[in-house]
């Protein structure tokens, strides 16, 4: 049977990943438009255009045809990468398609439902941006990154069990307990004030200066910028205490505040 | 208007339909028209606590697939006046329940009635959060174990946003907490959850507790709510759960572990 085929001989394997990508929403159809404001990016921080794969989004144009050869042409002359185009009605799947690149259906037809996991969330792997370019030039990292305080948000009351609570920019502050099989997400720092017993994820956009900061930890799982700690990996002695938890060189460190 | 209240608790077996049945009871008692309503379609219960099996003509699904009369569903209690019963279609499911149909079969009843108890079934699926969609209050159905905890803050989190208060934003359901099956000495023994960590968990007042009790499975099996064993721990703690949400101020009882006397103490001090 070719169920048991042997591994020397396989000529690949497939998987299934989730990789960065920068995804490029237009809100103009216009090439030249396009090309104008590429040339300026370009100017301020050339390291970011080194044949960067991305994913134009269409979603937000509403015409049914697109000069889509000019714009992929604009884009690789200016060292970006079109790999695959999101939304837009059927002849611009067909165009994209007989420009050899994929499609992907609109966000709203793609989206996840609310409770699924953080890494499928269709809006935070668009509003990814690759550290890299942030870090070579300053005014970009500002324009990705926001703030600590911008558009953050207060929840007050309990997290209860099967509940979300996220802040997409920001930090997230829960005034209240955070129950267990509850999930709480920010895009920068967690604080919890109160009994922290279910998820929290700081820094989901992956910002490593990211922490959570909590009343009296017995969280179910602690993750910042992607690096998670589970229950059963926290130090008995930290749990019932109020704590700070941060990244040190990658690794998640758990400090008491008492 | 009726005051409609659901009790529901996620998890199963905790004592949903003996609560439902003892608190409508205990209305009834104190001189409320009281109509309680089975919404667990086909897993019907209520008529057995309530000791009306022998009594179903039609049910739920009839009354809201308009196959029969609410004045045809409702059976009237032998024992207490003012209490009615609505029951569940046995043979149905959850399906035969329509939001609209339900809505009228509360409004029809809130004109007649005090207190209207949905008895929720287990779950979080439609059959719940129907029971739970026109609610003004809820009793929350909590056993002293951590899953039974667990269950009853989902189903917290679903009363704050899947009901219709929620929805159109009006003042939130009134939420109790009900603790049931408590027994002081395991409590002691560390086998169950104390009443503090449980009200600590779920956030919200304290409603009533009612001990484990060898009357309350006697009451279910008898098919008389155990309301009416007024010499009984649980019967008397029913009645206290029913002063309190008729407003009254009623001190808690059983929910410490009576000490023996000194006797006891010396011969029976291997307990700990």
């Amino acid at each position: 049977m070719s169920l048991n085929v042997d591994r020397d001989r396989m000529a690949f394997t497939f998987k299934g990943g989730m990789l960065p990508m920068t995804v490029m929403e237009l809100t103009s159809a216009d090439p030249e438009r396009i090309r104008e404001q590429l040339a300026g990016k370009l100017s301020q921080s050339p390291a970011f255009f080194q044949h960067t794969p991305v994913v134009l989004n269409v979603e937000k144009l509403d015409e049914p045809h697109l000069a889509l050869e000019r714009i992929c042409a604009v884009c690789r002359a200016h060292k970006l990468l079109p790999v695959a185009v999101r939304g837009g009605p059927d002849p611009v799947k067909q165009s994209a398609w007989a420009l050899g690149l994929g499609w992907f259906p609109p966000q709203e037809a793609s989206r996840p439902r609310p409770l699924e996991s953080v890494a499928d969330d269709a809006p935070l792997a668009e509003e990814f941006e690759p550290d890299e370019p942030a870090e070579a030039s300053p005014e970009a990292s500002a324009e990705a990154l926001p703030g600590p305080t911008v558009g953050g948000r207060i929840y007050r009351g309990t997290v209860r069990s099967g509940q979300q609570v996220t802040a997409p920019e920001g930090d997230l502050v829960v005034v209240g307990a955070v129950n267990a099989g509850a999930e709480v997400l920010a895009a920068g720092n967690v604080h919890v004030y109160g009994a922290l017993r279910g998820r929290a994820l700081a820094g989901i956009h992956g910002d490593v200066k990211a922490g959570i900061f909590c009343r009296e930890l017995h969280a179910e799982l602690l993750s910042v910028a992607g690096n998670y700690k589970r229950l059963e990996d926290i130090d008995p002695r930290l749990l019932g205490t109020t704590v700070q938890v941060q990244l040190f060189d990658g690794q998640l460190s758990i400090t008491s505040l008492d | 208007m009726a005051k409609i209240i659901v009790v529901t608790s996620g998890k199963g077996g905790v004592g949903k339909t003996t609560s439902a049945a003892a608190i409508a009871t205990g209305l009834a008692l104190r001189g409320k028209k009281t109509a309680v309503i089975d919404f667990d379609v086909g897993l019907r219960n209520l008529d057995l606590i309530m000791g009306c099996e022998r009594r179903v003509v039609y049910d739920l699904v009839n009354v809201i697939q308009g196959e029969a009369g609410l004045n045809q569903a409702l059976i009237r209690d032998k024992r207490v006046d003012n209490l009615h019963i609505l029951p569940a279609s046995q043979t149905r499911d959850k399906d035969a329940l329509t939001q609209e149909g339900v809505e009228k079969v509360l409004d029809t009843l809130g004109k007649d009635f005090d207190f209207i108890i949905c008895d929720s079934p287990a779950g979080i699926e439609r059959g719940a959060q129907l029971a739970m969609y026109y609610a003004d209050e809820a009793i929350v159905v909590t056993n002293p174990e951590v899953s039974s905890v667990r269950d009853s803050d989902r189903i917290l989190g679903l009363l704050a946003s899947k009901t219709r208060r929620a929805e159109r934003g009006d003042d939130a359901i009134r939420e109790h907490l009900l603790i049931t099956r408590y027994n002081p000495s395991r409590v002691d023994l560390g086998d169950m959850l104390n009443l503090d960590d449980i009200r600590e968990i779920l956030a919200i007042d304290l409603l009533g507790l009612i001990p484990e009790s060898e009357a309350v499975l006697r009451a279910s099996n008898q098919g008389v709510p155990v309301t009416h064993d007024d010499s009984s721990d649980a019967g008397q703690a029913y009645a206290d759960t029913v002063a309190r949400l008729l407003g009254e101020e009623v001190p808690l009882r059983f929910h410490e572990y009576q000490k023996k006397g000194l006797l006891s103490r010396m011969f029976g001090g291997a307990r700990r």
